[in-house]
């Protein structure tokens, strides 16, 4: 395995013949491959499902101006829901590592404690961190509740760090030189894009615009659920949250303030997630 | 006649810290299931690996004793009628057991004469009775934290995923959430194979290490032990029994592995490379003979070795890149004074109702003024908390106070003040060590709860600690009265009396712990008290043979709330 592309392209290709649907990332800004709809939606109810898909995820807070080898702004997750789990699931995952081909008999790896947790989501599960020679490739979760909702039947969620894994793999001491394709390197196509959101999000963003819009997504967001538009109101809801991560890269939110705004998220979240569930037919 | 009894759960990986708990609720269920049942056996023996928890019961026999029953009846004198016949009432007693009426006898009792029946019961078989217990001793265990998977929702740790059950070479029928026994259990995940059959209890642990699942923890724990000391090559291993309990159960089958990191690194202080090792990769770091750190690290593998190298490149790889962050904090954090940071704290939240890090920074230095009246003391007091605004503490929680004292010291302070700053948490467990310098002392019993607001308990046997290994004669009175001057109306005076009687009950504990009798402390704290250190002197002095009885009148009914010497 030598470039950023097919870590994504082996790794969607196991979970396609595993059975999951492959679906798409989501066009709304996220801060990790468990808001996308296709999770935060399809983890309630009873139905099964199983689905894998590539999310690039924004954190404005972890931006380092393309300076730190390690901290994006905008990582890229690969997120794969089962519902139920199969009592192999762990096995699954294990083979989903070594078609990257990655020996595992002569590596270490371990599942240690890491539950899970989003607060803006009113979702956590039990799980655990994968370290692969010390290295933490994976989030691997059993979720019990999103949106306040308990689940029955439960999924795992399992969360791929693909800018980790391939670093690991072509031994890359900094992200911005691993090959993106052969010819291409992953600093040439993302340097500027870190650079340029790093300075607007702790210097540039405009702090009263912000708050601004935080008021408008929320206000559409309960409107549109008040019209029984359940997925559109979640997208205001993701909007919300992204322009309160935004205000907080800007340190533009007071202690006060910051509870208030997270429960207010969370608030859309467990509305929408109850109301998905009532119409679910 | 001697049997093997041999249960295995297999989960998915249960916590470390969990373990040990986990298997004492199981040893002691079973311990008092066949004490109930009068059952005699071995000493039960507990194994574990992340995957698995499983215990062996040796010498059991095949059924539980015999049982001599008395079954009462109806009193004599309806049993029977002035002839001296069975009455109605016998006959039916009889039929309810299934015995002739010849069969039943006559016992004196202190409630009188009654019709019984005395009859021996056959002891059940052994496997049945500890089959039919598994379910409710797995449910039995409490976790701190557990998970459902089935629609049953039963809870557990983790998943459970296989039982082996096994009465010598023979397997118990036993079901459980859909898993059912048998006698396949599992390799290692990486190195072992993923089924292997264990044909009799007595083979269980030479059927896993076969398998490259160490099963017995102490011997994880020697072959860890081992490993280190190997593996040091002329270096000293850096102590630490916590992590080395912790990786006793992180891991099936344990190696020990050496690393090295570049020596520049070393011009970060030594406190947070040791932090960075020991918190985030669950290292052990090593010093040179004269104390020095050295560039390397030993770190625990699940696996069996490294021939070709590759996981400790890729161990180095993830502490350099770790090592990189904070050096890149060390160096950032420095271009801001900490002075210049006092504004953050308003940013930092402490406790909802009580207000933000700057609010409490105004209580920490307005009860150091009280304590004493020392310029150095004061400065500490104001930037104790200034560090947790600094990127290294964002990333390395652990380090707070650490990482105030450190900069602190780069910036020039005087040792009163970056070394208080350095101790003031000081001690963060019962074993810890106090602050060595007096004004970490002073800074450390402001009651404080910033590194965790719940962790109240330590909190206050580290104050209490402090108190009487520095001979500090404030009474537990005033100490309150100084913390709640600062919080205008939210200290009702509930609150103070919740406090105090928290205070003193880790004052009792402490010194119970250092050897003084419960039924001493009981009558001296009996009569309330003033300071702790003059609580302990009276305790001492009850405690001691050559005092006589009207001494020890004396001394416990001496005042309590002796005044304050400050």
């Amino acid at each position: 395995m030598q470039t950023f592309q097919e870590v994504i392209h082996e790794l969607l290709g196991f979970w396609m013949k595993y059975g999951c649907v492959i679906q798409q990332p989501y066009d709304v800004e996220v801060g990790a491959g468990t808001m996308h709809p296709e999770t935060f939606f399809r983890v309630l109810g009873p139905k099964p499902y199983s689905v894998a898909y590539v999310q690039p995820s924004r954190r404005p807070a972890d931006g380092r101006y393309a300076e730190n080898p390690n901290r994006l702004y905008r990582h890229t997750q690969l997120q794969v829901i089962l519902k139920p789990p199969p009592a192999d699931v762990q096995e699954v995952y294990l083979e989903s590592l070594k078609v990257l081909g990655i020996p595992l008999e002569k590596n270490d790896l371990r599942f240690e404690e890491d539950n899970w947790e989003s607060p803006t989501l009113g979702a956590w599960g039990i799980g655990w961190q994968v370290l692969l020679d010390g290295l933490e490739i994976t989030q691997f979760t059993y979720f019990q509740q999103a949106g306040g909702v308990d689940l029955d039947p439960i999924s795992a969620e399992i969360t791929y760090g693909l800018e980790r894994i391939a670093a690991f793999l072509t031994e890359r001491n900094s992200v911005y030189d691993l090959r993106w394709s052969p010819q291409v390197t992953y600093g040439q196509v993302r340097r500027r894009e870190e650079y340029e959101f790093s300075r607007y999000n702790f210097e540039v963003g405009d702090k009263a615009m912000l708050f601004q819009l935080f008021e408008l997504y929320e206000a559409e967001s309960l409107r549109s659920l008040e019209a029984d538009c359940v997925l559109p109101a979640y997208d205001y809801c993701l909007k919300c949250s992204h322009t309160f991560n935004l205000l907080d890269s800007r340190g533009a939110i007071s202690v006060t303030e910051r509870v208030g705004l997270i429960n207010r998220v969370r608030s859309l979240a467990v509305g929408i997630a109850r109301r998905y569930v009532e119409t679910d037919e | 006649m001697s049997n093997k009894f041999l249960f295995e759960l297999g989960t998915e990986e249960i916590p470390a810290s969990m373990i040990d708990p986990a298997l004492d609720q199981m040893r002691a269920a079973f311990e008092e299931l066949l004490k109930r049942d009068e059952i005699e056996h071995d000493p039960i023996v507990m194994f574990s690996t992340p995957r698995r928890l499983a215990v062996i019961i040796d010498q059991l026999p095949e059924r539980r004793p015999d049982r001599e029953e008395t079954v009462m009846g109806p009193p004599a004198s309806v049993a029977f009628d002035e002839s001296g016949s069975a009455t109605a009432a016998a006959r039916g007693f009889a039929r309810k057991l299934g015995v002739e009426v010849g069969a039943l006898e006559v016992m004196e009792t202190d409630r009188g004469r009654y019709l019984a029946l005395k009859r021996r019961l056959e002891g059940a078989p052994v496997r049945e009775i500890l089959a039919q217990a598994l379910r409710d001793i797995i449910a039995s265990i409490s976790w701190p934290k557990t998970m459902y998977w089935t629609e049953t929702r039963f809870r557990f740790i983790r998943p459970l995923r296989w039982f082996v059950c096994l009465w010598n070479d023979e397997v118990i029928p036993f079901r459980l959430e859909g898993v059912e026994a048998g006698r396949t259990s599992r390799g290692h995940r990486l190195i072992g194979p993923p089924q292997i059959e264990i044909s009799d209890a007595s083979s269980y642990v030479e059927c896993l290490r076969e398998a490259c699942v160490l099963v017995d923890r102490q011997e994880r724990f020697q072959r860890i032990a081992g490993g280190l000391e190997e593996e040091s090559g002329g270096q000293m291993l850096v102590p630490d029994e916590g992590l080395l309990e912790t990786v006793v159960h992180l891991n099936e089958y344990p190696t020990v592995l050496r690393g090295q990191f570049d020596p520049r690194f070393l011009e970060i202080p030594r406190e947070v490379l040791v932090t960075v090792m020991r918190y985030h990769q669950k290292y052990f770091s090593l010093t040179e003979e004269d104390g020095r750190l050295a560039p390397s690290f030993l770190t625990v593998l699940n696996t069996s070795g490294d021939p070709d190298g590759r996981i400790r490149r890729g161990h180095e790889k993830v502490l350099h890149a770790r090592l990189e962050d904070a050096a890149f904090f060390w160096n950032s954090d420095r271009k801001v004074a900490l002075r210049d940071r006092l504004s953050d704290l308003d940013h930092v939240l402490f406790q909802e109702s009580l207000g933000t890090y700057r609010d409490k920074t105004r209580r920490v230095k307005a009860v150091c003024g009280l304590l004493e009246d020392s310029t150095e003391l004061r400065d500490a007091a104001e930037l104790c908390k200034v560090d947790l605004t600094t990127d290294m503490v964002r990333e390395l929680t652990e380090l707070q106070g650490v990482m105030g004292g450190l900069y602190a010291r780069e910036e020039g302070y005087p040792e009163g003040v970056w070394k208080a700053i350095y101790e003031h948490y000081r001690p963060v467990s019962l074993d810890d060590a106090l602050p060595e310098s007096r004004n970490g002392a002073l800074l450390g019993i402001v009651p404080s709860g910033s590194s965790d607001p719940f962790a109240l308990r330590r909190q206050a046997q580290g104050l209490v600690s402090i108190l009487l290994a520095r001979d500090f004669e404030f009474s537990f009175d005033s100490l309150i009265d100084f913390a709640s001057r600062n919080y205008e109306d939210l200290v009702t005076g509930e609150v103070r009396s919740q406090v105090l009687s928290f205070l003193e009950q880790r004052l009792f504990f402490l010194l119970q712990r250092s050897g003084l009798p419960q039924d001493v402390l009981r009558s001296v704290f009996a009569v309330g008290i003033g300071s702790a250190p003059d609580v302990r002197s009276r305790a001492e002095a009850v405690a001691s043979p050559s005092r006589d009885s009207t001494t020890l009148t004396t001394i416990t009914t001496a005042t309590a709330a002796a005044p304050m010497r400050m």
